[in-house]
């Protein structure tokens, strides 16, 4: 078989972008995104002072998260073991962006879809090398096939000192590189300078480690930059979600608790409130895609490892027990309500905690790998959940309203404890750098006046005191600073976990 | 990979399928034609391939040409950058004549046979008045090897005037005072030590070939020496980096040659053959006896002074490594390549010492002309014969070629402004081809203040592909293609071989192939874009409009031999010039072909045989016949410069060469060996002419102190040295603007300067700093980097591109700004910046950058180095932080200080006449050398 891979020589590179421009004309690769790059670090001080250069792009993982999160089949694995795509069936969700441990992937502003390096299969198919390859000066770019080992660059590789970048990621990355600065394939080492870089601008959207963190021992002269992809509509949807789930869970655990023939408030206000808010989320799930018109490709051309992909079946089940428990509530069937109970509970629960496994496939985001996040997860659906029956509490008749406040104080305390231990938690390097991005960094005033001062302390606060003091009428309030603070909260963490440079 | 092929096979260009790459991984099949050219974005002219599509007509990519004996089909980004140039949006596409006032913007489009019948009538009115001096050829990048000197010799102008003098001067000069070739040709490939006072992995004569080479030498052991301030990417790859103070590189070098000498590590046996150390002992050093023996003790004494210690304190480089380096270069005979062209030469008073002291090396080292060192670059260029033209010409225009710089290399082109303010002469017609003066040359001001007076320049020609801040003032604004839009043929010294490359005009050879008329009838502008020409169909019908009926006798050396009366085609006028290669018809023949076939299906062509020592090559005796033998064992032959008595009635008599003095041979160790071009056919050590025209104190290898050595300077206060001189990988002068993969990958434009200085200097980290020349100041940011020498700031050249007008281009680029001007004072500021906006590209929606750079050199005065003529960039300047009311971008400029600079700078110089009283040496060379006559003064 064949085994395609790269050798990036930087003992041979002079860093002149040659490749870069040949891929660019190649692919036609609009302006503000590039497929190679070459990223410069300098490091040392006058006159013992020296300048990098290592090329950046696609590591054709043997073991590719982007391949595994791809919904849609639209990355793949060519028979030449290149990662490959096919703009036909990408919708745009940018899960594979996320799940790149290398900021390899961009979306390209012509087409809306994912677009990544993939070995010029095209012209591999042609037997020629691709474009990056033939314009290097130095013959810094060498195509390997690593299953071959008679093939010269597979020897140099295995005779050479070579590299990988992010080895700890597990990708089993294809790209070597020779006589590299370690520093500059490992992000949290270098950073742009507050004066920026050697001749492009800086942009926000460079992400960078901040210069004067601890571990940063050069300083990035040249990179390119990588856009955020998810954002505002992804917080959101973890909300929603939640509510969703919560207000479901909480049905449930009403009718477990025998108020099953409560229509109203049991059978019919959940499920409708659980259907609005699956239906928003859904809207904001096919609203985040960059080509929503495709988002049914989900179905029809599903990658079933993708949790993207699971998550939509989860979403279609959870949808379909929400409608016959309306129908149930409307036809005040409570045994129906009464079968209907657990597996309400239980794909409730899988709406709302499929995302920890949706994360966790994003093997970019190291802070969206903690185990805590599924529980975290079902935490807030259980405040979300007992929220919503509080608001609701104002305008019907809700049976055993001490359950809903239990359940929202059960969950605040429970998320206090999950998001102290996830950020006390010591974890990768990545993960540090993210919790600090979130914590003491750009998002810190939204984790804590947001996620934890609204969405926690003064909920978790009210709450105690209605239980004692038997006064509800601040409830309302506290469920909905509590939803609003885990609005903050969610923000602050998707932000934070693709805040950390990854090239 | 093996399998793999970098190009599909040369029998599959005409009809070559590829995929198609957006639509991949579906199987589009595109039927490609690939047609070879070369790239006119650098000097080095690499192999370009292009892709037109059959379907399409249009060329899809352009990658590089594996035939190309130089590239060997690799590129720098500026190669496959050349799609961006010829698909800008903003291109000039049509001839454009000058409405309003000049740089007004206002322009109305004119058929190029007005334009050609206009500016035609005015040169032929200037050459029948006698006013031959009036018209002027201006070229920036010439991209080509004597095809337009052809022309102006038929015309009988002497109206060449280059950009050599922003360039080269220094290195010429340096070069050329040691074996007459005025260019360097290492032999990088083969070197075991490489010595670059240059940044040649990113820039410089010639990147891409030669980086290729370097690092291929590095990667088989070969140690890097790169001297530079700055850390540049060659620094960075080099084994040494030594960042010497600007200016004291000749010392640096001077100091390795001592320690070479005091350890022996000299090749005695090539330097007593080859160089004229007779004529040194005996200028000197005359009390010591006249044998070799007796040099080495002669030198020692002369560099007594050059210890490592000494060297440590004067240049800023550890002793100890100087000596390393040093013994490194001792322990390589006849493999040290070393390499000066611009750098420090370029930059200071003096400079062409840089070149003169780092050639000592490969002279001491043996290494002239050795597989692994370095030789002329006359061995390894080949001009390929152009058809036959006029004779020497008359004339002498001292608007290029004044007597106060006779040695001068070459044209004096930065004071043409202040020359025609003096009325030494004025333009009647004044072509700027490729050129943009007020923005590339030094004292930019003084520039537009001529080119906007009518009286000093009657009507000027801009020949460009692209917008620039010159063009917008001319009077006529021509399009000229770019690499694939052209026909040239150019030969370059990029390593050990010789080669010719063709460009050409990509789609006239695609319709040629697909069976369309490029016959005498059709003009290349029907085949480019719009009515984009080339130049040297142009200079053809325009020759004809000068003389449309032949009485002034141009006419004819543009008449085509195949249909009289009718103009020369250029396909048989590259037929002419490739049926002279040698070597190529046979090749040519071999694959039944033309040669002129041949080379459009290959654009390149490399020329047979050995061209290691050729100096060494014995001549036949019987060549030698009638040449007399002097002295040094020179042959000199009757009626040349080598016999001439000094009787200027005699003068007229001789046949000058292009190069030397005509003698063809000296006499070594008793056999006529071929040597160098130079009066003594030896490398000069002393250089008699330079001693003979004025300078006798720099005529052997000497450290001149540069106008902006570091002693000289308050360094305690806010005094620095300005390196504004440096090209980073990416960009080409002004030339580069237009393409926006290069203008994404770099457009910013900050000061450097070592934090250490930025303390001092109380310039905040990403500060505003005021720059202050001695004729103004600019503004820009500073960038703290630990890559540059204390002492030393430093901003690329490439940067800081301006337009009055948005429609003139430059959308990548380019700042709009407020020109105002009151009495002498000038001032540019900054009032826009590229953005985001809709186009008919949509890429200009995704400009994502805002920064365009300065434009430093405005603030420059003229500093020409009094012998070379070079203009010694380097800066004395003051950084302060900005002050109140500075912007980023601000230019500031009093041109009557540039004036009085001008006029110290030529105090400096001591004029022609020379000996015997003539201009300049009759061996030196000079584009379009003139009658002899017109050389006495």
């Amino acid at each position: 078989m064949t085994r395609l891979g790269f050798l990036l020589d930087s003992d041979s590179c002079i860093g002149c972008h040659a490749c870069t421009v040949a891929c660019k004309s190649e692919h036609d690769v609009p302006l503000g995104v590039n497929r190679t790059w070459v990223k410069y670090i300098e490091t040392g001080s006058f006159p013992n002072v020296n300048r990098h250069f290592s090329v950046m792009r696609c590591n054709h993982c043997d073991d590719a998260p982007c391949i595994s999160i791809c919904p849609t089949k639209a990355l793949f694995r060519a028979d030449n073991g290149v990662v490959d795509f096919d703009d036909g069936n990408c919708i745009g969700c940018k899960g594979c962006m996320n799940a790149c441990p290398y900021d390899a992937i961009y979306i390209n502003p012509a087409t809306n879809t994912a677009n990544k390096c993939n070995f010029c299969n095209h012209r591999i198919e042609q037997n020629l090398e691709p474009s990056c390859v033939v314009v290097c000066p130095t013959n810094a770019i060498k195509v390997a096939d690593l299953d071959n080992p008679n093939d010269e660059t597979t020897k140099i590789i295995a005779r050479s000192d070579t590299a990988v970048r992010a080895p700890q990621q597990q990708t089993q990355p294809k790209v070597y590189y020779r006589g590299a600065d370690q520093a500059s394939l490992d992000p949290l080492r270098t950073a742009i300078a507050a004066d920026g870089m050697i001749w492009a601008d800086t942009t926000p959207q460079h992400p960078t480690t901040s210069p004067d963190s601890h571990s940063v021992i050069a300083r990035t002269a040249y990179t390119t930059a990588h856009q955020m992809t998810w954002k505002a509509k992804v917080s959101s949807y973890l909300v929603t979600k939640a509510i969703s789930a919560g207000v479901m869970m909480m049905a449930a655990l009403l009718v477990a608790l025998g108020h099953a023939d409560s229509q109203a408030a049991v059978g019919v206000m959940p499920a409708v409130v659980a259907g609005v808010f699956l239906a928003v989320t859904g809207l904001l799930l096919v609203g985040d895609l960059r080509r929503p018109e495709r988002f049914y490709y989900l179905l029809t051309r599903s990658n079933r490892r993708s949790w993207l992909v699971k998550g939509a079946w989860v979403l279609g089940a959870f949808a379909a027990v929400c409608a016959a428990w309306f129908a149930a509530g409307l036809s005040g069937s409570s045994t129906v309500l009464q079968a209907l109970a657990l597996p309400a509970a239980l794909l409730a629960a899988a709406t709302a905690g499929y995302t920890a496994f949706l994360f966790g496939q994003c093997e970019g985001r190291d802070l969206w790998q903690t185990p805590l996040l599924l529980p975290t997860l079902l935490a807030q659906a259980a405040v979300a959940g007992g929220g919503a029956y509080s608001v609701a509490d104002l305008v019907m008749e809700i049976p055993a309203p001490t359950a809903a406040l239990w359940m929202m104080l059960a969950g605040l305390l429970a998320s206090g404890l999950l998001i102290s231990a996830e950020i006390a938690s010591k974890g990768t390097a990545h993960v540090e750098a993210a919790v600090t991005a979130m914590t003491r960094g750009r998002y810190a005033r939204r984790f804590w006046a947001g996620g934890i001062l609204l969405g926690l302390v003064l909920p978790a606060a009210a709450t105690a005191i209605a239980l004692t003091a038997d006064t509800g009428a601040v409830l309302p309030a506290a469920a909905i600073a509590a939803i609003a603070g885990m609005w903050c909260y969610e923000d602050s963490f998707v932000r934070a976990g693709q805040s950390v440079p990854l090239s | 990979m093996s399998e793999l092929n970098a190009y599909p096979p040369h029998d599959t260009w005409h009809d070559a399928v590829t995929l198609d790459a957006k639509a991949w991984p579906k199987r589009v099949e595109h039927h490609h034609t690939l047609v070879p050219t070369t790239c006119f974005n650098c000097e080095a002219a690499c192999g370009l391939l292009c892709h037109v599509n059959h379907a399409t007509g249009r060329i899809d990519r352009i990658e590089g040409n594996p035939l190309h004996p130089a590239s060997r089909g690799r590129n720098c980004a500026k190669g496959p950058a050349t799609l961006n140039q010829i698909d800008d949006h903003e291109r000039i596409l049509h001839p454009l004549r000058r409405k309003g006032e000049r740089g007004s913007g206002q322009w109305e489009q004119v058929s190029w046979g007005d334009a050609l019948e206009d500016i035609g009538g005015r040169i032929r009115a200037a050459i029948t008045e006698g006013r031959h001096n009036e018209v002027m050829y201006h070229v920036g990048r010439p991209g080509e090897d004597g095809y337009a000197e052809r022309v102006l010799k038929c015309w009988g102008v002497d109206g060449h005037n280059s950009h050599t003098n922003i360039c080269s001067s220094n290195a010429r000069i340096g070069y050329q005072s040691w074996m007459g070739h005025d260019r360097p040709s290492s032999d990088f490939a083969n070197a075991e030590v490489i010595f670059l006072i240059s940044s040649h992995l990113e820039a410089g004569h010639y990147f891409n070939p030669h980086a290729q080479r370097i690092i291929e030498a590095q990667s088989s052991g070969a140690t890097v020496i790169c001297v530079d301030p700055r850390l540049s990417n060659t620094g960075a790859k080099a084994d040494f980096w030594l960042p010497a103070w600007p200016g004291t590189e000749p010392f640096l070098l001077l100091a390795i040659a001592r320690l070479l000498l005091t350890d022996g590590a000299w090749d005695q046996e090539f330097v007593r053959r080859w160089t004229n150390w007779e004529t040194y002992l005996r200028e000197r050093h005359p009390q010591r006896p006249a044998e070799f023996d007796s040099l080495g003790p002669a030198l020692l004494e002369d560099y007594a002074a050059y210890t490592p210690a000494e060297t440590e304190r004067v240049c800023g480089v550890p002793a100890e490594q100087i000596e390393e380096v040093a013994r490194i270069i001792g322990a390589h005979p006849t493999k040290f390549a070393s390499h000066n062209w611009r750098a420090a030469g370029a930059g200071n008073l003096g400079g062409w010492q840089t070149a003169r002291c780092l050639f000592f090396l490969n002279v001491l080292t043996g290494s002239v002309g050795t597989l692994g060192g370095t030789t002329g670059n006359g061995w390894n260029k080949y001009k390929a014969p152009h058809p036959p033209a006029a004779g020497p010409l008359q004339h002498w225009n001292e608007l290029n070629w004044p007597r106060e710089y006779p040695l001068a290399y070459h044209e004096m082109s930065i004071l043409l402004p202040h020359f025609l303010n003096e009325g030494r002469g004025r333009l009647d017609v004044y072509f700027s081809r490729v050129y943009n003066p007020v923005w590339t040359n030094p004292d930019g001001f003084s520039w537009l203040e001529a080119l906007k007076d009518h009286d000093k320049v009657a009507c000027h020609v801009a020949l460009t592909p692209t917008w620039s801040e010159t063009a917008v003032f001319a009077d006529y604004v021509l399009p000229m293609g770019v690499g694939a839009e052209r026909h040239d043929v150019a030969s370059f010294e990029t390593h050990a071989g010789r080669w010719i490359g063709f460009r050409q005009p990509v789609m006239r050879r695609f319709a040629e192939i697909r069976g369309g008329d490029v016959g005498h009838g059709s003009r290349t502008h029907e085949f480019n874009p719009g009515e984009v020409w080339e130049e040297n169909e142009f200079w053809i019908e325009l020759s004809w409009r000068i003389d449309p009926d032949g009485t002034l006798g141009i006419r004819r050396w543009f008449e085509s031999a195949e249909r009289e009366g009718e103009p020369m085609s250029v396909d048989e006028y590259y037929a002419t010039m490739f049926e002279g290669v040698p070597g190529l018809a046979d090749d040519a023949a071999a694959a039944g072909q033309s040669p002129l076939e041949f080379m459009r299906d290959r654009g390149a062509y490399a020329l047979e045989g050995d061209m290691y020592t050729p100096y060494e090559r014995e001549v036949d005796p019987a060549l030698l016949d009638d040449c007399e033998i002097d002295d040094a064992g020179v042959f000199r032959r009757p009626a040349t410069p080598g016999t001439w008595s000094g009787a200027l009635e005699e003068l007229d008599s001789l046949t000058l060469a292009g190069l030397g003095d005509g003698s063809p041979a000296v006499k070594v160790d008793g056999t006529p060996r071929e040597g160098f071009p130079t009066p003594s056919r030896k490398l000069e050590l002393y250089s008699q002419t330079l001693a003979d025209w004025g300078w006798p104190e720099y005529a052997t290898p000497t450290w001149i102190p540069s106008h902006v050595h570091w002693e000289d300077l308050n360094l305690e206060r806010d005094e620095r040295i300005l390196l504004p001189t440096f090209r980073i990988p990416t960009l080409i002068h002004t030339r580069s603007g237009n393409s926006k993969w290069l203008s994404e990958l770099s457009h910013r434009h900050p000061l450097w300067i070592h934090p250490q200085d930025a303390e001092a200097l109380g310039i905040e980290v990403n500060g505003l700093v005021r720059v202050t020349t001695r004729i103004g100041h600019f503004v820009i940011g500073a960038w703290r980097t630990e890559g540059i020498r204390p002492g030393v700031v430093a901003a690329s050249h490439h940067m800081g591109r301006w337009r009055l007008d948005g429609a003139n281009g430059g959308s990548w680029t380019g700042g709009d700004v407020d020109l105002a001007n009151e009495g002498s004072v000038w001032r540019l500021r900054r009032k826009g910046r590229p953005e985001s906006h809709a186009s008919a590209d949509a890429d200009t929606e995704r400009i994502w950058w805002n920064d365009t750079g300065v434009h430093q050199n405005l603030t420059f005065c003229v500093q020409p180095d009094p012998i070379s003529g070079m203009q010694c960039w380097h800066q004395r300047v003051r950084v302060n932080p900005a002050e109140p009311g500075d912007a980023y971008g601000d230019v500031v400029v009093d041109t009557a200080k540039a004036r009085s600079a001008y006029n110290e700078w030529l105090s400096l110089t001591r004029p022609a006449p020379g000996p015997d009283g003539l201009r300049r040496p009759l061996w030196y060379a000079r584009p379009l050398k003139p009658t002899p006559a017109a050389y006495a003064l």
